[in-house]
């Protein structure tokens, strides 16, 4: 048995609940998106449903914790293709052994979990570092990013905090979602963002910026191996300093 | 002189203090204020060298008067001179900071006229950031040998980070290199600052928080512009850490920039392999449980090339081994070669769930290479040879691979 969700958080959770209401054990949990068609006709349609979703999301803090819900969300914000197949095994394990099922990581399927969520959490990091702000005509700061991960509603706590006396845009211009801060509060947008190139106002900091990083390496030790291995290539089209 | 010339100047003239950290202050924001210090620190880009570029690392100025042999901004030395003034140093901060460029401000400076003259212009610096610009981010400064105690108080009531550098880990060694600076100007602010620190921690209990270099201080060690061995390095290190409470002590491979007779030659690479197996037996005290007399004693008073030093006391230490993997204490898990400290607390609470395999520790990803001569798994040993015969060593030893000399080899060593 296959079952097809909508990809959502809550779509998940629904599917897991479904499958326990039905006494089921889907092979997988896919979204319509990765589905393809198939001449199997062992497959589920899962309607989104709130009520259902929260009985798994509270199921989930009761019975094991909320540093666990913690973990599934953010292994779900990986948009890994088969998440929602990772999300329902590691539930099964979970809702069996409580909250400890978090350090039982000898068991492949909470492993692949740990796995998802840590790549978020080591992005989320990372972005608390490399992301750059640019200061546009308007006054307003505007970071875009392509984080591997769904990553903007992770971060943008810290920068509100931080960075609370300027109006910024964080814009993750691989998904086009947007988290907006005005100096009060963070709103979030999935409306494409577009910054003309002359709109920009910086170029005084960033060359400033671009001479410090410069003569900040050693020359009888360079190493761009090392350093590519801390800051991947892939990151580097929004870096100023790789500009 | 331009801005981007100084900056140019004054970064040239920091970047071989290693310390790079933001770790260890948790300050916080105000409403309508900039910045604040994250506890486990932020690492904002990595140079070309691979170095993590945290703090805007300067000089206030590297127009120096002494004439430290191993030193590049020498009195001696025909460099290029500059000096930031206050207002201009706050600018570039603050703008960096802005835009997410770095985590703060590490400031250093060579000696300007007088130790007291220079300190006071950081100070005003500092003081500039904290109440004009509002500024809650992570300050880093250096102390200078010889200031008065009175300005290292002022600097640490701004500053979230001291320290003051050793550099040459011997007396004899800052005699012959540095004859301008005394060991006692340096060893006599660190206890002062380490008492600052004590006193502020106990207002605390019964008063209004008073912050004085809440991310503790710290030094550096050059390694290799001496004669002197591993061991005193590591007897330094340990008592760095034990009478001075330091957070953490620095390692430098010294890089020649001057032509000395009582320096290596100029053609001298850096130590890159000896700073690294500095750094690996540093963690070893920090974290591990070790002393730095398990490590090295007079009779191998430096650590071995070819094995890292966890590797090297275990081979000296074979009747302690092997270990069953689901009863040793973490103490002694830790003490596997092979296994961090991170996995071996994720082995311990993993095998409170369940008893643990070897197919597990692989599935765990616990590097088994090394690992697997040092332990048991249920009572089976899966080393394959006789874990006390000579062939352990052979085996156990880096290999090179194209990843280059080991001293290469990322670090654990670039944030905290």
């Amino acid at each position: 048995m296959i079952y097809v969700t909508d990809g959502t958080f809550e779509g998940i959770l629904t599917a897991v609940f479904e499958a326990y209401r039905n006494r089921e054990e889907p092979r997988s949990i896919v979204t319509e998106k990765c589905f393809q068609t198939t001449l199997d006709s062992n497959i589920r349609i899962i309607e989104t449903n709130q009520e259902k979703s929260d009985r798994v999301y509270n199921a989930i803090v009761d019975k094991m914790s909320y540093e666990v819900l913690e973990q599934i969300y953010k292994a779900w914000l990986s948009e890994y293709h088969d998440v929602g197949t990772a999300i329902y095994k590691f539930i099964k394990i979970g809702l069996k052994i409580g909250k400890k099922v978090i350090s039982f990581i000898q068991n492949p399927d909470v492993q692949k979990l740990n796995d998802l969520s840590m790549k978020v959490s080591k992005e989320v990091h990372l972005f608390t570092g490399i992301l750059r702000f640019n200061k546009l005509k308007n006054g307003i700061y505007y970071a875009r990013i392509e984080p591997d991960n769904n990553i903007v509603m992770l971060i943008a706590d810290h920068f509100a905090d931080r960075l609370s006396d300027q109006p910024w845009i964080i814009h993750d211009a691989k998904r086009d979602f947007s988290a907006l801060f005005d100096t009060n509060q963070v709103v979030y947008t999935s409306e494409k963002i577009t910054i003309p190139a002359d709109y920009k106002d910086d170029r005084e900091f960033e060359m400033l910026w671009k001479k410090y990083f410069k003569a900040i390496a050693i020359e009888s030790r360079i190493n761009p191996k090392l350093q590519r291995s801390f800051m991947p290539v892939r990151y580097w089209g929004n870096l100023t300093e790789k500009q | 002189m331009q801005l981007l010339e100084k900056l140019q100047v004054l970064a040239d003239s920091a970047k071989y203090d290693v310390s790079c950290s933001s770790s260890g202050s948790n300050r916080a924001n105000k409403k309508g204020q900039v910045g604040n210090a994250a506890i486990a620190g932020i690492c904002h880009s990595w140079a070309d060298d691979g170095r993590c570029i945290s703090l805007l690392k300067v000089l206030f100025s590297n127009c120096c008067i002494y004439d430290c042999k191993y030193c590049v901004n020498r009195i001696t030395n025909d460099i290029k001179r500059a000096s930031f003034t206050p207002d201009e140093l706050c600018a570039l901060t603050i703008e960096f900071y802005r835009r997410n460029y770095i985590e703060g401000l590490f400031l250093s400076s060579a000696v300007i006229k007088s130790p007291d003259y220079t300190m006071e212009l950081m100070i005003e610096t500092l003081r500039k950031l904290r109440n004009e610009h509002k500024f809650n981010g992570y300050i880093h400064i250096k102390s200078i040998p010889g200031a008065d105690l009175n300005l290292i108080y002022q600097a640490g009531l701004l500053a979230d980070r001291m320290s003051i550098n050793i550099e040459l880990p011997s007396v004899q060694g800052l005699k012959l290199l540095a004859p301008q600076k005394k060991h006692e100007s340096i060893i006599k602010p660190m206890s002062y600052v380490k008492e600052q620190i004590q006193g502020a921690n106990e207002l605390t209990i019964y008063k209004k928080k008073q912050l004085f270099v809440p991310a503790g201080q710290t030094t550096q060690l050059i390694v290799g512009a001496t004669k002197d061995s591993d061991l005193t390095i590591l007897d330094l290190t340990q008592s760095l850490y034990k009478n001075f409470k330091l957070k953490r002590v620095y390692y430098s491979a010294y890089v020649p920039v001057n032509a000395d007779t009582n320096l290596p030659a100029i053609t001298t690479s850096p130590p890159l392999l000896r700073e690294h197996r500095i750094y690996q037996a540093d963690w070893l005290l920090r974290f591990y449980g070790f002393t730095a007399r398990e490590l090295l004693d007079e009779g191998h008073s430096n650590f071995d090339t070819r094995v890292d030093p966890k590797c090297d006391w275990a081979l000296r230490n074979l009747d302690k081994f092997p270990v069953e993997i689901n009863k040793a204490p973490l103490e002694m898990l830790m003490r596997v070669p092979g296994i961090g400290y991170k996995m071996a607390e994720k082995i311990v609470r993993a095998r409170r769930v369940a008893p643990l395999s070897y197919e597990d520790l692989k599935r765990m990803r616990v590097v088994l290479k090394r690992a697997r001569y040092f332990i048991t798994c249920k009572g089976m040993y899966y080393g394959g040879i006789d874990i006390d015969t000579e062939d352990l060593y052979p085996i156990l030893s880096e290999v090179k691979t194209s990843k280059g000399i080991p001293g290469q080899i990322s670090m654990l060593d670039v944030r905290s």
